[in-house]
């Protein structure tokens, strides 16, 4: 499965978040922790809603969280 | 602080191998279809019955579907007790999407069998044997979503 076209920082917000757990990032989100392990690995694109409840929670914009590196 | 950085990654990588609870099903259920229905078509095959009249095949592939039936909803119940926040869990929006994409390549292999049993098969075949070549075409149809189901799972998938 090809890698989306952009990378994440919700490993690193999460351990600066007080070492945030992914099943705790995904009840605040409303996702399983799995799904949380597969956006952070590259292995699901979210959607934008959830994309922007991620960047919410930690306060942040949407481009401090996502970032683009495709063409 | 690098460190703990660091036992944190580990700790993420060791979380996310973990099978998930709808996984698991996924392999129960594919595990258990893969069995029960190799052993209904193998004696087909073979020359039980079940091949050729109509009341040995509704009483063995009955008790087979029943079988599988009864180990998918016990093994169910089973990880939902070990792992009951799992258990209770609503389906997000990935499930919901793999869910869309496996049931929509199973779609096109039901179409397709369908099409050979209802429209091309009555012109050689009948009785039985159509019911047969229907039963196996849900059965290969549900295998398939099931593998891509798993393979969603396993190797990502973007929605």
């Amino acid at each position: 499965m090809a890698k989306p076209p952009f990378t994440n920082d919700i490993r690193t917000l999460r351990f600066l978040s007080g070492e945030m757990t992914q099943g705790e990032l995904g009840d605040l989100v409303g996702v399983t922790r799995q799904t949380i392990a597969a956006i952070e690995q590259g292995k699901y694109s979210p959607s934008l809603e959830v994309a922007f409840r991620i960047a919410r929670i930690f306060g942040k914009p949407l481009e401090a969280v996502f970032q683009w590196s495709g063409e | 602080m690098l460190i703990l950085y660091n036992i944190e990654f580990e700790f993420i990588d060791m979380e996310y191998r973990v099978v998930a609870f709808r996984e698991k099903i996924a392999w129960l259920t594919l595990v258990s279809m893969a069995a029960a229905y190799t052993l209904y078509f193998g004696l087909v095959l073979a020359g039980h019955p079940a091949g050729r009249a109509m009341a040995p095949m509704l009483w063995l592939f009955g008790s087979i579907a029943l079988a599988q039936v009864i180990v998918v909803v016990a093994g169910t119940t089973l990880f939902a007790i070990r792992t009951p926040k799992e258990g209770r869990a609503r389906a997000d929006e990935r499930d919901r999407s793999i869910d869309g994409r496996s049931t929509r390549i199973a779609y096109y292999i039901l179409m397709t069998g369908m099409i050979v049993v209802g429209v091309i098969m009555p012109f050689a075949d009948s009785g039985v044997r159509l019911v047969n070549a229907a039963l196996l075409t849900l059965v290969l149809a549900e295998t398939a979503r099931h593998l891509v189901i798993l393979l969603s799972y396993r190797r990502g998938w973007h929605g």
